[in-house]
């Protein structure tokens, strides 16, 4: 995945890894609870899972989900993303099959060092 | 006795191979063993005759017939198998040479020890090929062919892809040259799996094919199931007829992938989430006790029709940006089908309505949100489009499709204006400086036209007729005062020839009737190559 899909790799409820029908409180706690686990470096909160494959999560990037979540309106077009999106990928996202490409034709057919 | 036979199966030899260039069928296949067949009789003739000038002991003369006899057949398979793989670049250029490639047999020598110099570049080489390139002039196809190889040598694909493609546009012709050139592009399509391009360029006809080339093409038609494609047998005979045998066993059995099934789309649960922070997916989220969380959620409720119509253009989006580079007209068309229907959709702004009462979202918060999703969705979708070289969908009229269609036509537009402008304005500084160095001269107006060439092609197919009317008047400007330069004062004739002709095309799609006629007047001219005067005047 690049950098498309920025909505949803940056989407408030997959970084607090919350439920899009959260209420204020499981999302301020949700967000404590992360910011508890990252200034003690556990390991498995430091990525989390979006439909576009996994992203880097950061006590910054947990505040601003915070921060977000709490404007209604900002809240609004975060939910008309992440309560539509496809379930989350924790590896690769959803695509279509390679092409079928032949590495190393070039140089095997004498065209290439 | 012996010289008449060798003439006559030497003639043959070449009248095969030449047959074969203007064949795609059985036929290339038979030609390809009667060359065969040929050179191995006049090979064995050659030896013959020196091995009785040996018996009568005159053996500096059957040395010297020998040799004379026995190279020119042999040449090509020591080029392709000794001289290139090892780089040795004046080998290469000296057994292309005696290799009777047909007229101007220079312009293919210097393409094989181009050839051979990608294959293990040299700054000896490099400087040994570029000093004979530059003392030919004018520039034509076999020019542009090395200076591709070169651009190989230095790793740059990108650049010799562009430049090989673009011969086809030259009326020089030189059948070995345009030969190796169609087979690189050929097998670098393969290797990067666009066996749509391998077979597109095989039935346009648009190089003379190499046995290899041939048989990249017979998988490709086999890809693309198309009606043409070649028998098991077919194919076999091709791949015999082909080198690198080892090499091109296993494409035989290559299979055209099969997509696989994308991910059914499901709404993201509490519990999915609490289980990513490990907390109790129920300890607040319980209906019973609504007062434990007095500002909650509200009746987030099934949002139904609406979930579906998001969801679909949600789904459709992560599926499109994922091909990473290689998304389809198709698939961008379904895309940007799908967001229009979901933003304009009853249902959805039924839903986010009810969702903004419950957050208590400020007024107009639903229309501002349907504007900010459909903005996002049209500059990611635009530069998805962008890189992939795709064009805004037909009929494409919604939120997202408009958006989708300024963003592309403006971008583009103003993109291919700069470009022409810089180029026009760079070749009358040449102009006023003066010129020192014609050839270099031609080959860098080449290269600048071709990109620009693309670019315009790129935005045209995207933008459609509106776009190019719009572009073609600076386009013209500048690729008319260009081509008039190479013509007169750089005597570059073949590429002066190659930008008019491709102006008066783009000419006659507008209805320009001024340009329409000074294509007319310049592409009428007689072009001087090395190959003799081609008269390429288009049907009016």
């Amino acid at each position: 995945m690049t950098s498309d899909a920025r909505a949803l790799a940056d989407n408030p409820f997959f970084v607090l890894g919350v439920a899009a029908d959260a209420s204020r409180i499981e999302i301020e706690r949700a967000a404590q609870t992360l910011l508890g686990m990252l200034e003690l470096e556990f390991a498995d909160v430091k990525s989390y899972a979006t439909p576009v494959g996994p992203q880097p999560r950061t006590a910054e990037s947990v505040r601003a989900a915070v921060a977000a979540l709490r404007d209604p309106y900002r809240r609004l077009v975060a939910e008309a993303w992440a309560r539509h999106a496809p379930t989350v990928a924790s590896t690769a996202p959803p695509g279509v099959a390679p092409p079928a490409g032949v590495p190393g034709l070039r140089r095997r057919l004498g065209w290439e060092p | 006795m012996y010289t008449l036979p060798y003439l006559i199966l030497a003639r043959l030899h070449r009248a095969a191979l030449d047959a074969r260039r203007g064949d795609r069928t059985w036929r290339f296949v038979g030609y390809s063993v009667l060359a065969g067949v040929t050179a191995g009789l006049a090979i064995t003739i050659g030896l013959a005759f020196a091995w009785e000038l040996l018996l009568l002991r005159l053996w500096p003369l059957a040395i010297v017939f020998g040799i004379v006899a026995v190279t020119p057949p042999v040449a090509t398979v020591v080029l392709r198998q000794v001289a290139v793989p090892s780089g040795r670049v004046k080998l290469a250029f000296v057994l292309a040479r005696v290799s009777r490639p047909g007229p101007d047999p220079e312009a293919f020598a210097l393409c094989a020890a181009a050839w051979a110099y990608a294959r293990r570049p040299s700054a000896a080489g490099e400087t040994w090929l570029l000093a004979r390139r530059d003392a030919r002039d004018p520039l034509g196809d076999a020019e542009v062919v090395m200076t591709a190889f070169l651009a190989l040598g230095h790793g740059n694909h990108d650049t010799a892809r562009t430049l090989l493609g673009s011969v086809a546009m030259l009326v020089e012709e030189h059948p070995a040259v345009r030969e190796l050139a169609g087979e690189w592009l050929a097998i670098d399509a393969a290797e990067r799996g666009e066996w749509a391009a391998v077979h597109e360029a095989g039935s346009a006809v648009r190089y003379p094919a190499s046995p290899l080339t041939l048989l990249l093409e017979g998988i490709a038609a086999r890809f693309a199931n198309a009606d043409a494609a070649p028998s098991d047998l077919e194919l076999l005979a091709r791949w015999l007829v082909a080198p690198h045998r080892r090499a091109t066993w296993p494409l035989l059995r290559l299979r055209p992938p099969v997509a696989s099934g994308s991910q059914r789309a499901t709404p993201p649960t509490a519990t999915d989430a609490a289980a990513t922070t490990g907390t109790d997916a129920t300890d607040s989220t319980d209906p019973t006790d609504p007062t434990d969380d007095p500002d909650a959620v509200g009746p987030t409720g099934t949002d139904g029709a609406a979930g579906a119509a998001l969801a679909r253009a949600i789904t459709e989006h992560l599926a499109l940006v994922a091909t990473a580079g290689s998304p389809t007209a198709a698939a961008l068309a379904t895309t940007v089908r799908a967001w229009d229907l979901a933003l304009a959709d009853g249902d959805v702004f039924a839903w986010l309505f009810e969702r903004a009462v419950y957050l208590d979202a400020p007024p107009g918060a639903v229309d501002r949100a349907l504007r900010e999703v459909a903005t996002s969705v049209a500059d990611e979708l635009a530069r998805t489009a962008d890189a992939a070289r795709l064009g805004t969908p037909a009929g494409a009229t919604g939120a997202v499709g408009s958006g989708l269609s300024r963003r592309l036509r403006h971008g583009r537009l103003d993109a291919l204006e700069a470009g022409f402008t810089r180029w026009k304005e760079r070749a009358e500084l040449h102009k006023r400086a003066g010129m020192s160095a014609p050839h270099r001269h031609g080959i860098d107006e080449w290269r600048e036209f071709v990109a620009l060439e693309t670019a315009y092609r790129d935005a045209c197919t995207a933008g459609g007729l509106d776009l190019r009317r719009l572009a073609f008047p600076r386009a013209f400007e500048a690729g008319n005062a260009v081509a008039v330069w190479l013509w007169n004062t750089l005597k570059q004739y073949a590429i002066s020839h190659a930008i008019s002709r491709w102006l008066l095309r783009e000419a006659l799609v507008v209805g320009d009737a001024q340009a329409i006629d000074l294509g007319y007047t310049n592409c009428a001219l007689k072009v001087h190559t090395r190959t003799g005067v081609v008269v390429d005047v288009p049907v009016r």
